[in-house]
């Protein structure tokens, strides 16, 4: 048979592609730079995963399980690939440790970063013990601690989550919207109000946009069962009045500033391109597109084509991305990728 | 600089010295003008709740503030200050003492139901008006209204009697609103009255004047009514933290 198939990555959209991949028959080696594979739902902690409400640990947990046991592939941890060359249906691939790899074609599935909130220092984070991320909140949930103001442990009372931290936002040069926030906000919102029942959970919004089914769910649900107040405002500053913290803005429906004191905030961080983006580009020989994402070559014919031939990418390598999506794009390039070798090594046949 | 938005600057939240001078500069009158601050600093939490326990506020949840309920307005068209999508913001947020800025323009919904057909959130907007209207008055923001009043009295009269005697109806809302009994239009109403009528007729109308007419066996309905009326009574008080003083 042909070369094995290269996946760089081991999130959800990496492990899917090598579970597609390895389950028809091909052999996959699954390149991971951190010690274990999961990517950002395991590596950041996760708590309950939208849609179904299941744990990461559990939901991704279960997909790592289902590669790792598959004798289709070979997981290689805490390595990165260093060099690429060669032609499709040929390439070599060397990797940091040492050792080079040949492979038919390859998967980019290296996912995004959070946006450090640091870069919008107006809203707290960094100053401000008690202004913490969405990332944070996950791991205060899934650590089994439950949702504290880091100062003094304290249960907080009222709740303010911001959205869009990171995103939509040219002054950071992130005009994107990192489509899950919302909905992921909202996830949480009800979260907290489960734990902590006499908390009131405020989210600040310029647009709700948990789109499709989520809007039932998660939008509503999180009003007409929680309880969770949505306001239309984009917070100006996050200051402290030596107590609480002090939330500033505008309630644009009623046209009115507030100034409104809050135990814990939390920003709902957006998707940034992965930060070796750059580095993947030219390691990779693969165009990014002008926001620093993967680029795709079309979006009809092949769905996974990156701008060199033979190199695929799936999941939020190539934008901000859901989780189930990544999963789905990572079936999508399997089979893109099996497809390719296929006709690489039936034309060199001919 | 100039201020763009003057509209939001509002007479009480202006402050001006008549006299002032500081380090030797008479800054008196406008001169030394300042707006106070009309920031939000709290949302009463249980605001929606309050409204929401009362009847036709149930759905006040749902509303996502398209404004359907507005742009139906009947009222509205006339008082574009009747916003009823503007106080289900406020009320669902919890910002009473806006909402408190409204009490005498809230009460005039005049119940035509447009905005319960408009509202795509089945909000049903009417109730939440009949139902914060209610709200300002249990909480006493407002006094009853005549039409209120005369509600009581009518009602009153039923409840006790099972009957409704038209005079004693009047009487009796003339009384709690402060009028004369003595206005020209009863007057020839009741001299016309006493031209034209029938004898018989007429000493039928004094005794029943003088001694309403009850419905036989009416007693068992009047308890049931009243032992109703005071349960839901107390429900809506005791839901809007007051003290459970009953039907009056």
């Amino acid at each position: 048979m042909s070369e094995p198939i290269l996946i760089v990555g081991g999130g959800p959209a990496g492990l899917s592609a090598a579970h597609a991949a390895a389950s028809a028959g091909r052999k996959v080696i699954l390149v991971e730079k951190e010690d274990r594979l999961g990517g950002a739902p395991i590596l950041s902690g996760y708590a309950r995963l939208v849609p179904s409400h299941e744990w990461a640990a559990d939901a991704i947990g279960a997909m790592v399980k289902r590669v790792v046991e598959n004798p289709n592939v070979e997981v290689r941890l805490n390595t990165q690939v260093q060099a690429f060359s060669g032609e499709p249906g040929a390439f070599t691939a060397t990797l940091k440790d040492g050792g080079n790899i040949s492979a038919a074609s390859t998967i980019l599935t290296t996912g995004f970063t959070h946006f450090d909130s640091v870069n919008k220092p107006e809203w707290g984070f960094g100053t401000y013990p008690d202004v913490v991320t969405t990332t944070q909140v996950e791991q205060m949930i899934s650590s089994g601690r439950g949702v504290r103001c880091p100062s003094d442990g304290r249960k907080p009372d009222r709740v303010a989550i911001l959205l869009c931290v990171g995103s939509r936002d040219r002054q950071i040069g992130r005009e994107w919207c990192s489509k899950i926030c919302c909905t992921v906000s909202s996830n949480l919102a009800m979260e907290i109000r489960e734990e902590l029942p006499n908390s009131n959970v405020y989210i600040y919004y310029m647009d709700i946009r948990t789109f499709g089914l989520y809007e039932g769910e998660f939008y509503w649900g999180s009003q007409e069962e929680y309880k969770v107040k949505y306001i239309k405002a984009r917070i100006a500053e996050v200051t402290s009045d030596g107590k609480r913290l002090l939330v500033k803005g505008e309630d644009t429906l009623v046209k009115r500033p507030i100034s409104i004191p809050f135990d814990m905030v939390v920003h709902a961080v957006g998707m940034d391109p992965n930060v070796d983006n750059m580095t993947l580009s030219s390691v990779f020989g693969v165009d990014l597109n002008k926001y620093g994402y993967i680029g795709r070559a079309n979006t009809y014919t092949t769905l996974c084509q990156t701008s060199r031939p033979g190199v695929f990418v799936a999941g939020a390598a190539s934008g901000p991305e859901t989780i189930d999506d990544s999963i789905a794009q990572g079936s999508a390039a399997a089979i893109a990728a099996l497809n390719f070798a296929a006709g690489a090594v039936s034309a060199a046949a001919e | 600089m100039p201020i763009h938005e003057k509209s939001l600057i509002r007479p009480e939240n202006l402050r001006e010295q008549e006299n002032l001078v500081i380090e030797g500069m008479d800054v008196s009158g406008h001169w030394s003008t300042f707006i106070e601050s009309r920031a939000v600093t709290d949302y009463n939490e249980a605001l929606q709740e309050e409204i929401a326990a009362l009847p036709g506020g149930e759905n006040i949840h749902r509303c996502w503030q398209c404004g359907s309920c507005t742009n139906a307005c009947t009222v509205n068209a006339v008082n574009p200050e009747f916003n009823p999508r503007y106080w289900i913001y406020l009320i669902r947020l919890g910002m009473e003492d806006e909402l408190l800025r409204d009490k005498d323009i809230i009460w005039q919904c005049v119940s035509c139901n447009k905005c319960t057909y408009a509202c795509p959130r089945d909000v049903v907007p009417e109730g939440v008006m009949k139902a914060t209207a209610h709200w300002l008055e249990l909480k006493g923001h407002t006094p009853k209204s005549p039409s209120m009043l005369f509600d009581e009295v009518f009602a009153g009269q039923v409840i006790k009697t099972g009957r409704i005697e038209d005079g004693l109806v009047l009487r009796d809302f003339f009384k709690r609103t402060g009028q004369p009994l003595n206005q020209p239009w009863l007057v020839a109403m009741v001299l016309g009255l006493v031209k034209r009528f029938p004898l018989a007729y007429l000493i039928k109308l004094g005794i029943a004047t003088i001694r309403p007419d009850r419905t036989r066996g009416w007693g068992r309905a009047r308890d049931a009514i009243n032992e109703y009326a005071e349960e839901v009574e107390a429900q809506n008080r005791k839901a809007l933290g007051l003290g459970a003083k009953g039907a009056k």
